[in-house]
């Protein structure tokens, strides 16, 4: 009978199986969670889409890693031809300089990343086909913000962990440099938690007001770089305390204070800030008001939201 | 004896005010399998409905309940919800496999049975050929399949579409409709239907539900609305007028218009008369059939008349 029925069958012959309803497994809330969270990550670092949509988040990330080896390679000449003892005396930029030194291009980096994450599910309104589904407005925005905040841990931590590795191996002795500096390695990977939850919370707070991912983009390199010069010049016209207070508004120089902090010294960008002689708990305390509140705003913003 | 499937949309006494303006007002209805089509005008208060058994909203007063279970408990009932919204609301950069994928999972389908399904799904609706290319460069048509696809790839037990033919040309109309026969008959995925277009509804809803301004108007099996009525239609070849008169002669009344003879509630003895008429006047009848109700002459019945579910 089997032999018959396959006898009589086309070569390629394609069957209709049918509809198929599903029985397996649903998981649910959490299910709905990740998936949003791979979704941003995706969409973030431009994977899945055309050749286009890569170019400037790799691009970014090419250029940060490049910027912590061009720091491995200067360390490492400067060991050749000075000594270690000659390279020490140059205070060569390490992991308590790299955040500053990289902070403007991290802030244009969130500044075209955030956007990604909350405009153009608005714009096109796909929003609207998550919340019918068995996620809420505030799973919805907590899963981009996770996602946000992993694509900017890639981008600030992968530099220092190059630069960490590169420093170790280039070290005359890799074992003696590692027992010496181990400590910058949870320093590091602390002070970028704070630097990436600082910037994933405004640039997301900002790309949550507009549908239009240039606006939000423009607006967010003009905060983040306007902020700087304009409050550090008025700072160092008008002195004193109230000069403090008024450098605290560089906004770049906001997650820096408390690097400065993580790692006991103040980086190449801080040096000079006013604000730097504050104390430490005010530092910190201004820049938690700086990452929770906009956290806040966020969250009310997408918790009633409803298409 | 046969076990009556329990509904799966209840709506008791459900009433919904936005800032004094109330846009449903203490409707009660159910839906039970098949295609049920959702009709009103504007602001009739149909996707306020959709929303309140969505679990989108909160009724102010009343009780919604969505397979059985109280639209509170919104996220659960969600899982096994579809919805198609009749605005665009589909990501330009993705392909329809990688959309659909994702849209699973976010309805918690584990990622491999998310990308068997969203496959399954796409051949379904007609859409497997084009499945790798970006959404953005399909025609309205697709679109509209793949906002369809993306509300059956969980395999709901109910699914909810909003004007699912709007833009549609008509031959796009047509593919549209058949898929949603399709989906309750083949796929077994019962259907709430929101339209405006009664044409669309009568070719394709079992029942209907009619709102108007907040409230029910109608409720039921769509053939108790587009039956048979008590007016005979006569369509002859020619000498009407001189069948007119013989009609009028033997105390028929009857008018004309719409290519024919018309004449309302006969009874049986009519039908002799009719006969005879035809002989004297000599008139070739080719037709002779009850006249059927349309959807539409339902609205212009119940316009102006106080709504039923009131009564």
């Amino acid at each position: 009978m089997a032999e018959s029925v396959q006898a009589g069958r086309a070569p390629g012959t394609v069957f209709d199986i049918g509809y198929r309803s599903y029985a397996g497994r649903r998981e649910g809330r959490g299910r709905g969670r990740i998936a949003v969270f791979k979704n941003g990550v995706r969409t973030a670092l431009g994977l899945g889409r055309g050749g286009r949509a890569k170019i400037l988040p790799w691009s970014f990330l090419a250029i940060l890693t490049g910027m912590a080896l061009i720091m491995v390679l200067i360390a490492g000449a400067a060991t050749r031809f000075a000594g270690p003892a000659g390279a020490a005396k140059m205070d060569l930029p390490s992991h308590v300089d790299y955040y500053g030194i990289a902070s403007i291009l991290l802030f244009v980096f969130a500044a075209l990343v955030a956007p990604e994450l909350l405009c153009r599910d608005r714009r096109e309104r796909t929003i609207n086909l998550y919340l019918v589904r068995p996620l809420t407005g505030t799973d919805y925005i907590a899963a981009r913000y996770a996602a946000g905040l992993a694509v900017m841990l890639t981008a600030v931590w992968l530099p220092q962990i190059i630069l960490f590795l590169g420093l170790t191996f280039d070290a005359a002795e890799p074992v003696a440099y590692l027992r010496a500096s181990w400590l910058d390695v949870p320093r590091f990977l602390l002070a970028g938690l704070v630097l990436a939850t600082f910037t994933t919370g405004l640039a997301l707070l900002t790309a949550a007001f507009t549908d239009r991912r240039a606006y939000a983009s423009v607006f967010l390199v003009g905060l983040f770089i306007i902020t700087a010069p304009f409050t550090a010049g008025l700072a160092s016209d008008i002195q004193g305390p109230a000069g403090q207070w008024l450098s605290m508004f560089n906004l770049t120089n906001i997650p820096m204070h408390v690097n400065d902090i993580i790692f006991g010294e103040l980086s190449d960008v801080t040096k000079d800030a006013p604000a730097g002689k504050l104390p430490a708990a005010v530092l910190v305390g201004w820049y938690l008001a700086w990452t929770i509140v906009p956290g806040l705003v966020l969250w009310a913003r997408y918790r009633r939201l409803s298409p | 004896m046969t076990d009556t499937p329990p509904p799966l949309l209840v709506a008791e006494h459900l009433t919904k005010r936005y800032r004094g303006v109330l846009a449903l007002d203490d409707v009660s209805f159910a839906i039970g399998e098949g295609i049920t089509g959702l009709l009103g005008e504007n602001g009739a208060g149909k996707s306020t409905a959709i929303r309140i058994f969505l679990g989108l909203i909160p009724p102010t007063s009343g009780t919604a309940l969505a397979l059985g279970r109280s639209t509170s408990d919104a996220l659960d009932v969600r899982a096994r919800l579809g919805y198609m919204p009749e605005h665009d609301c589909l990501p330009s950069q993705l392909s329809a496999a990688e959309f659909l994928t994702h849209m699973a999972e976010v309805s918690g389908l584990p990622p491999s049975a998310a990308r068997t399904r969203a496959a399954d799904t796409l051949r379904h609706t007609g859409l497997f050929e084009e499945r790798y290319r970006p959404i953005g460069g399909y025609s309205t048509g697709m679109k509209q399949r793949v906002k369809l696809a993306q509300a059956l790839v969980h395999d709901p037990a109910f699914v909810f579409l909003d004007e699912p033919t709007a833009g549609l040309d008509p031959a796009g109309r047509e593919e549209m409709l058949a898929l949603i026969r399709k989906t309750h008959r083949d796929f077994g995925i019962s259907v709430l239907m929101s339209s405006h277009l009664m044409a669309d509804v009568e070719r394709t809803c079992d029942r209907i539900v009619v709102f108007r301004s907040g409230r029910l108007v109608q409720s039921g099996e769509l053939t108790t609305f587009t039956g048979d009525t008590a007016t005979v239609f006569l369509e002859v070849d020619s000498n009407r007028d001189r069948l007119a008169a013989a009609l009028e002669r033997r105390g028929i009344v009857v008018s004309d218009g719409g290519g024919g003879l018309t004449i309302e509630g006969p009874d049986e003895s009519v039908y002799d008369a009719i006969r005879d008429a035809l002989v004297e006047a000599e008139a070739p009848l080719r037709r002779m059939a009850p006249r059927r109700r349309a959807l539409a002459d339902l609205f212009e019945a119940t316009a102006g008349t106080s709504p039923a579910g009131r009564s």
